[in-house]
């Protein structure tokens, strides 16, 4: 790798300034002249038929401008996620915005009203009136799959939606052949990813069905693709505005929910845009990680080598499939098997239809679930064999070179798994820790965790259906600066940073000389694939990589034409294009681009000079493709906590994380990728859940006094972010991703911490104070 | 948005106003806004769609604040943030208590929540009144047909989000008796995290003579042990006249059952509370302790 001048360097946010003064780029805050406000009237049942509604009263609110109801909404079944076609056949087809006939879950929209202010609209919805016969609900995919259960979709028998599996070896032989056979049920619970900015969109919708849509969204042309099936007009009738950022993500904003059909079509009825923002509340019961039970069987031999594997997961999708038929192959293959290396495998995933909430994405999207289960019965196997986590872990893991277990096109070119575990090892004191005497005396005892992630994904190259290709457009300005285009949106982890810095890199410009444009939307974009499945900084990034490559190679052909030598003797940096070996011959690239945007002749003190037509034009670079390939980052993880054994209450005291990311772009927003995936990971181990009444599906935590995150005084006073740089070869510099690989493995090694201090082992997440003290016999 | 049926919006100049408003207002749907915390917290939850008057206490004069050899007394719109402010309460171990409490919250909430209207919520899941309790504060009232009243804070409270306040009546002032001797207090809260009301709180109240026998014990709890935050006589007869060991300071914390009736939700279950009740008594016990002269 030759020298970096700004890949690699910790530079201000470009986005930094403008959020902390307000973010007046985020889609919360578009306003458009005229605009009218929605809100949504939900379900109150869990499971009903929709006997009739009666919208006269909300109708005649002064205020009102238009009420819609399912009667008004196309009637189009579609999966609503964004990173695959909107018909799919390896999705299950089965979600509608708003049907007449019946709701499945407590929240499902039935109606909606159009008014000059929001508290108009909310007012209105309470005056419609709903008569509904209630059905018999279901809330456990074990009630769901068993004989006599009520049926929630006609094509899902025994309200299984998808039930995919992966063989291969001789199972039996794998278990006769082991030593020892480990086996354990591993449960995950419900819960949101809480971004900060709510779920809103502004719609304007004319008579002739072109949609103007400004929304918080992961995805651009998924929203464009999306809301003009669901609306049954054609794709390019709709234009999706780029904002500059939206408020958080996480997997969380990755799917069209009713929200942005059910503004525009009130658009349309009003003949004025429609903004529709949802609730805190709302949000809780919009989309979540779906929870996953995994029953989990493992043959080992007396050192540790694995001799077979056995999962059984059942995941609870809710009332309807949406990303549910893809979480559980995600979670099939890089949260359970593909991980470790094991001759006889198999697994069997199930997809069950409940009267819950939908599930949705989540920063891991099933790999959490799976990690907890095989990251503990890791921690099980070595303390009933006696063996070295660390030693053991690497026994089982890939190596350096061996094809990569998902598709064995691509190999593990770069895999820093070992030196993750040695530095992380060293950081946290492991040997010494592990040693510790725990405290015999005392009401607090401290114990050490550890957990790793082996494989995981920078896109998702080999799982059918997805979209993958990205696109740029980079222009070089007359003053020497780049503007950078892409659809790619930033939801908050530093996508623009990123890009902005792979671009100057590959231009030859300065550190902050290259801009991401802050206009653009479908129309004038090139495609590019959601951000999620840790994708950007390699996928976007190639992309970005070769249009500013592109561009340079035009910057060359201008300033070789002007300096009279072949553009291949050329070479940019810091802003300046010299000839190699001769230094002395220099232009600026800000002389190169006013050369190449200026007039036929050129008026000069010294009279007209004519110029040479060949230098003429904008210099622009652009670039449309499908990655090159799917290196995996790699990270272990390292955890201290204490628990007081008198109340319950886990403290984290000291986190370390390293990861095999291949190259750090940008060094401080990647550590802050990893805190905030901590942040999310720890909320996963001890507190975070969305709870149901259990009798009638109702939300009970809808706010965060009832939904507990970890907040900054709960986070551990020290978290060591440790990169291990192997410089991928398909990567742009060396980059590999970073995105959820750091939220994965909080859950399993806080439990294993909590084991090595108490001697208990916990398999259902959240841990909360309650169940410590019921593990240790206490209540 | 949950306040449909609002017609007016009262903001007295003083305290006589205030009470005017509320005497003339007796059939109404009328809520007093001390400091808006709780009330903030009702409205997003959609429990405020029957109101139809406010009445904005906070320009009316009732923030004065005494403190002298009688002890203290807090108008009752003085926020936490000010009552943090008295040397008093930073200084002396008889409220260190409630300096605890008090720490708690959120500086957004401390800055805002008045000491009138967090006893007014008589919400079990609040800290300062359990504070308020070990120290014996009490409550002053006036308007109504009574004219003027005091109550006790444990008769105040009357149950879960219900107080002992008569159609007309308002809170203008919290007292807190001087501590006669050597006397201590402290205060504990067992919370999901930092931004939560109390799952288990817990506060006490000792004094000791020259011989450091207690001769005065006061030990409340709150966090949904009960309807509303309560004292434990048990464990107050336990430990006046002890010499506050270790075997007694067990023996007291595990007496509070007796006073408790812990409730169970989707925070936690009554046999958690219980639990856990008995363990922070027996903390905040200590802490106290260790503040005593």
């Amino acid at each position: 790798m030759s020298q970096l001048n700004v890949v690699g360097q910790s530079l201000e946010r470009p986005d930094a300034y403008d959020k902390v003064t307000g973010g007046k780029g985020y889609p919360v805050n578009v306003k458009l002249p005229g605009m009218l406000h929605a809100k949504m009237l939900r379900s109150p049942y869990a499971h009903a038929r929709i006997v009739s509604i009666d919208a006269s009263r909300a109708e005649r609110l002064p205020g009102v401008k238009a009420v819609l109801l399912p009667k008004d909404v196309p009637q189009i079944k579609f999966c609503p996620v964004f990173f695959v076609p909107v018909q799919a056949p390896s999705m299950v087809l089965d979600f509608d915005v708003m049907n007449g006939e019946r709701v499945r879950y407590v929240g499902q929209p039935v109606a909606a009203v159009a008014a000059i202010t929001a508290d108009i609209a909310e007012a209105a919805i309470d005056l419609i009136d709903v008569e509904y016969e209630e059905l018999p609900a279901v809330f456990t995919p074990e009630e769901a799959m068993a004989e006599g259960a009520p049926q929630l979709h006609d094509e899902a028998p025994n309200n299984i939606a998808k039930t995919p599996f992966f063989e291969y070896g001789d199972l039996e032989k794998g278990f006769a052949e082991a030593d020892f056979i480990f086996e354990g049920t591993y449960e995950t619970q419900r819960v949101h990813t809480c971004y900060l900015e709510p779920r809103v969109c502004v719609v304007d919708m004319d008579r002739q069905d072109n949609v103007t849509i400004h929304v918080t969204t992961q995805h651009l042309f998924g929203t464009r693709e999306k809301l003009a099936f669901a609306l049954g007009i054609p794709e390019t009738k709709v234009k999706v505005v780029k904002s500059p950022y939206i408020g958080g993500g996480f997997g969380g904003k990755l799917e069209l929910t009713a929200m942005e059909p059910v503004a525009a079509l009130l658009s349309k009825k009003c003949g004025r845009p429609v903004r529709l923002e949802q609730t805190r509340q709302e949000d809780f019961i919009t989309t979540t990680r779906n929870p996953i039970k995994v029953y989990l069987k493992t043959g080992v031999k007396k050192d540790g080598t694995f001799t077979a594997r056995y999962a059984k997961s059942i995941l609870d999708c809710g009332a309807h499939a949406t990303h549910g038929s893809e979480v559980i192959m995600v979670h099939g293959a890089f949260g359970l098997f593909f991980n470790y290396h094991a001759p006889h495998q198999k697994w069997e995933g199930y997809t069950v239809y409940t009267n819950n909430m939908i599930g949705g994405g989540y920063r891991g999207y099933g790999a959490p679930q799976g990690s907890f289960a095989v990251e503990s019965q890791i921690d099980e196997i070595c303390t009933k064999l006696n063996l070295d986590p660390i030693a053991m872990r690497l026994q089982n893991a890939r190596k350096q070179g061996e094809p990569h277990p998902f598709n064995p096109a691509f190999t593990l070119a770069t895999y820093g798994l070992a030196d993750c575990l040695r530095e992380g090892a060293a950081k946290i004191g492991w040997e010494k820790a592990r040693r510790r005497d725990k405290g015999s005396s005392g009401a607090k005892k401290r114990g050490i965790g550890l957990a790793v992630h082996p494989v995981w994904v920078s896109g998702c190259m080999g799982f059918p259906d997805i979209y993958e290709h990205s696109g740029a457009i980079v222009k070089i300005n007359r003053d020497g600066t780049a503007d950078l285009a892409t659809a790619s949106m930033d939801i908050g982890s530093g996508q623009i940073a990123t890009l902005t810095q792979i671009a100057a890199e590959a231009l030859g410009l300065p550190a902050g000389a290259v801009r991401m444009s802050s206009a653009g939307d479908t129309d004038n974009l090139p495609f590019d694939a959601p951000t999620h499945a840790s994708r950007v900084t390699y996928s976007s990034g190639n992309a970005v990589k070769e249009a500013a490559l592109s561009a340079k190679k035009r910057l060359l052909e201008v300033a070789g034409s002007m300096l009279e030598v072949s553009p291949a003797d050329l070479e940019v940096s810091d802003g300046k294009v010299s000839v190699r070996g001769t230094p002395s011959k220099t232009l600026s690239v800000a002389e190169i681009a006013q050369r190449a945007e200026s007039p036929f002749v050129q008026m000069t003190a010294q009279g007209p000079q004519p110029t040479v037509m060949e230098e003429k034009g904008t210099i622009i670079g652009l670039s449309s493709l499908a990655p090159k390939s799917n290196p995996t980052p790699c990270a272990a993880q390292f955890v201290e906590v204490e628990v007081d054994t008198e109340t319950g209450e886990v403290a984290v005291l000291h986190a370390v994380y390293a990861h095999d990311i291949g190259r750090a772009i940008n060094p401080k927003a990647a550590e802050g990728q990893v805190e905030g995936g901590f942040q999310q990971g720890m909320g996963y181990a001890l507190m975070e859940h969305i709870q149901f009444d259990p009798e009638t599906g109702s939300c009970l935590t809808t706010d965060f006094l009832d939904y507990k995150m970890p907040t900054a005084v709960e986070m551990p006073r020290k978290i060591d972010s440790i990169f291990i740089e192997t410089d991928e070869p398909t990567g742009p510099f060396g980059a590999k991703s970073l995105g959820e690989c750091c939220v994965i493995t909080p859950a399993p090694a806080i439990a294993n911490a909590i084991h090595d201090a108490i001697g208990v082992r916990f398999t259902q997440l959240p841990i909360t104070p309650e169940k410590i003290l019921r593990g240790l016999g206490k209540i | 948005m949950a306040l449909y049926k609002l017609k007016e919006f009262h903001a007295p100049k003083n305290m006589q106003e205030a009470i005017n408003i509320l005497g003339k207002s007796q059939e109404a749907e009328i809520l007093v806004l001390a400091g808006g915390t709780f009330l903030h917290g009702l409205e997003a939850r959609g429990l405020l769609s029957d109101v139809e008057e406010l009445v904005d206490i906070r320009k009316a004069g009732l923030d004065a604040i005494r403190d002298d050899d009688r002890g203290l007394l807090i108008g009752a719109t003085v926020t936490f943030s000010q009552i943090q402010t008295l040397p008093s309460v930073q200084r002396t171990p008889w409220l260190a208590g409630l300096s605890d409490a008090l720490a708690y919250p959120p500086v957004q909430i401390r800055n805002t929540a008045t000491i009138g209207g967090c006893v007014s919520a008589s919400c079990p899941f609040f800290d300062v009144p359990t504070a308020l309790l070990a120290l014996g504060a009490t409550v002053m009232v006036k308007g109504g047909e009574a004219g003027e009243r005091q109550l006790a804070l444990p008769d105040f409270l009357a149950g879960l989000f219900v107080n002992s306040l008569e159609p007309g009546e308002l809170v203008t002032a919290v007292a807190i008796p001087k501590c006669p001797g050597n006397g201590a207090s402290a205060f504990i809260k067992l919370e999901g995290n930092a931004n939560d009301l109390a799952i288990v709180n817990a506060a006490a109240y000792l004094s000791v003579d020259s011989q450091k026998t207690c001769t005065e014990a006061y030990v409340a709890l709150g966090g949904g042990v009960a309807e509303t935050a309560v004292l434990s006589d048990a464990a107050r007869q336990i430990l006046i006249g002890s010499k506050l060991d270790a075997a007694t300071l067990q023996t007291a914390s595990e007496a509070v059952t007796a006073d408790i009736s812990p409730m169970s939700d989707h925070r936690a279950s009554a046999e958690y509370r219980g639990a856990v009740a008995k363990v922070i008594v027996r903390r905040t016990l200590e802490r106290a302790i260790a503040r005593l002269a």
